[in-house]
């Protein structure tokens, strides 16, 4: 009993003491929670203060209205437009709030509302109510006498969340299983010798870097058209904009994340490392890129940090192609980031390669 | 050395430092072609960075020289052809067969011709575990499919670090009859090993100790300077005197 004791006091005291002197075991226990800390503490606060609203319709009325939006902390970012000038900047994706006041007496009041991100919705519905109810209320007015309050739903009549979720699901599967693949294949290359074996051969850093990254890019494609596909078929998620042209930004996107983590674990020295870079790499590209939260409620900060992840722009693109309905155009006008994503990280692996094994 | 053929490597004062440690300096050799060079001494004492030096792997800090007429800080493509570089690790594909492989560094390095990988197969006996996982494979004949794999483009330089570390005798008996072969063809080998008996059928040694190097010299010559009677003894007393 007293030897068993011992025993485990010792393996105990040993466990502690590999952990300490591991700055990569001891960095992981302290960066992915400290990261969530500050993402959470300061970014996923939902905050309607960058929701976007546009008012439209007679004049009259729409200074009380904007004074209104303002209390209720949204951001108004066009006013006095002519009649469904507001309804056409949140189908132009300008706004997500589209205030229509009536020309007529006893025309409702239309509120037009982007429910592609259905988190977005509720609290835009909740806003837009809450502004109604406090004109009617400054007005000395009743719902009875007052005009009525007609909520137009954009997208996702029924805001079912399902379809705002499942094309984000298609970025957010594609980024974390390239991300792994590029970083334990490179980081088992190191560990087995393999990589030390190529560095040797007469290969060229682009034919070592293309060939590495092509097929597995190849398998990240099949994960996204398979969950598009599944999603159509299985949850009647519309396509009504061009869904070839999001087919053309998978691989974009894949490869982005292949070669990142590719050039993680050269880096780094050890698997564990380099996973501790991708989870590092991950874990905000989530929460900051409209996934998991409206990206139009974060802080103006964590948007601009958000807008540099190439989830939150494929995001972007799959909601254009499959709810918003947007062309070819408007969905590879999402992947020009990605691209620019793609370029930066095949530099810093060509660099990394370039370093080979110093 | 024959002095009238040209040197296959030609260093001098070439040094490697990590942070502020010099692992390697002063390192100063001419390999020429049908010798075999051994590199001895203790652990960490800057035989792998020698090696990766040559191999193009690692950049010297300080000196000059060239592999096979091309600077050492600029070895390109076709320097690596002429490179055959065996790391201490079974550095193939674990998850692929031995064939696969070969077909694999066939592939990467000219010529690829099946002849070529056909004779390799048949010169280092590789026929009865052709289609094995490479990772299935006892220790030796990982070795022997390393060095099918090392050899195959016909490499004028082998560059390999302890090869025959944890084989049994046999196996090392083998590969120091394809060693013997290939430098009587006219190549250069450089082989670190902490096998003093192996070290002596090296023509030259180099022997290194607090990342000094001492040499080239045959092995009897190291002998006699350090005043001992064996290469094993010389090796002690170097590594022990301060």
């Amino acid at each position: 009993m007293r030897a068993s004791l011992r025993a485990t006091i010792a393996i105990s005291r040993v466990e502690l003491l590999r952990l300490l002197r591991s700055p990569t075991s001891f960095t992981l226990l302290l960066l992915v929670p400290a990261l969530q800390i500050l993402l959470f503490g300061y970014a996923i606060r939902p905050t309607s203060a960058a929701v976007a609203v546009a008012i439209a319709g007679p004049p009259a009325g729409q200074a009380d209205i904007a004074r209104l939006a303002r209390d209720a902390h949204l951001t108004l970012v066009a006013q006095n437009l002519r009649p469904g000038g507001a309804r056409a900047m949140v189908e132009a994706g300008k706004a997500s709030i589209g205030i229509e006041l009536p020309i007529e007496p006893f025309a409702p009041v239309r509120a037009v509302i982007d429910a592609s991100d259905p988190n977005l919705t509720a609290v835009a519905e909740q806003k837009v109510s809450a502004i109604y109810w406090q004109a009617l209320a400054e007005r000395n007015e009743v719902a009875d006498i007052g005009p009525r309050l007609q909520i137009d739903r954009l997208f996702n009549l029924d805001a079912r969340p399902d379809w705002a979720f499942l094309p984000a699901l298609a970025g957010t599967i594609i980024m974390i299983s390239m991300l792994m693949l590029g970083t334990l294949s490179m980081a088992r290359e190191r560990e087995t010798g393999t990589w030390e074996t190529l560095a040797s051969l007469p290969v060229g850093r682009v034919a070592l870097l293309a060939g590495k990254t092509l097929p597995l890019a190849l398998v990240g494609t099949a994960q996204g058209v398979i969950v598009v596909g599944l999603s159509i078929l299985l949850f009647d998620l519309p396509v009504r904009g061009s869904i070839a042209a999001l087919l053309v930004l998978f691989p974009i996107f894949a490869s982005a994340h292949l070669i990142l983590g590719q050039a993680l674990a050269a880096r780094a020295r050890t698997q564990l490392a380099a996973l501790q870079g991708a989870i590092a790499f991950y874990l905000p590209a989530m929460l900051l890129s409209g996934f998991l939260y409206p990206f139009s409620t974060l802080p103006v900060w964590a948007q601009w940090l958000g807008n540099l992840f190439p989830l939150t722009h494929l995001i972007r693109a799959a909601r254009e192609a499959t709810l918003r309905g947007g062309d070819a155009g408007a969905v590879l006008l999402q992947g020009a980031s990605i691209v620019m994503f793609l370029a930066v990280t095949l530099l810093a692996a060509l660099a990394q390669y370039r370093s080979r094994l110093d | 050395m024959k002095a009238r053929e040209a040197p296959l490597i030609s260093v001098r004062g070439l040094g490697r430092r990590f942070g502020t440690r010099w692992v390697v300096r002063d390192l100063s050799f001419v390999l020429m072609p049908g010798v075999i060079l051994g590199l001895v001494g203790a652990n960490g004492g800057g035989k792998t960075t020698t090696l990766r030096m040559l191999a193009g792997l690692t950049r010297p800090n300080e000196g000059e020289g060239s592999v096979w007429g091309r600077d050492i800080y600029r070895l390109d493509r076709q320097a690596r052809r002429d490179i055959g570089y065996m790391s201490q690790r079974l550095s193939l594909y674990p998850e692929l067969t031995v064939r696969e492989n070969l077909a694999f560094r066939g592939a990467l390095l000219p010529p690829p011709s099946r002849p070529t990988i056909d004779l390799a197969i048949e010169r280092y006996g590789l026929s009865e575990v052709l289609d094995t996982r490479f990772d299935l494979l006892s220790g030796g004949w990982a070795r022997r499919a390393q060095f099918a794999a090392v050899t195959l483009h016909s490499p004028r330089i082998l560059l390999l670090d302890e090869p025959t570390a944890g084989l049994d005798v046999l196996t090392r008996q083998t590969i120091w009859h394809w060693l013997s072969e290939f430098a009587d063809a006219g190549h250069g080998v450089i082989i670190s090993t902490h096998d003093l008996a192996e070290a002596e059928r090296c023509a030259y040694i180099l022997h290194y100790a607090d990342g000094r190097v001492n040499g080239p010299m045959p092995p009897a010559a190291l002998v006699v300077e350090a005043g001992a009677a064996s290469l094993e003894d010389a090796v002690i007393r170097l590594a022990t005197r301060r």
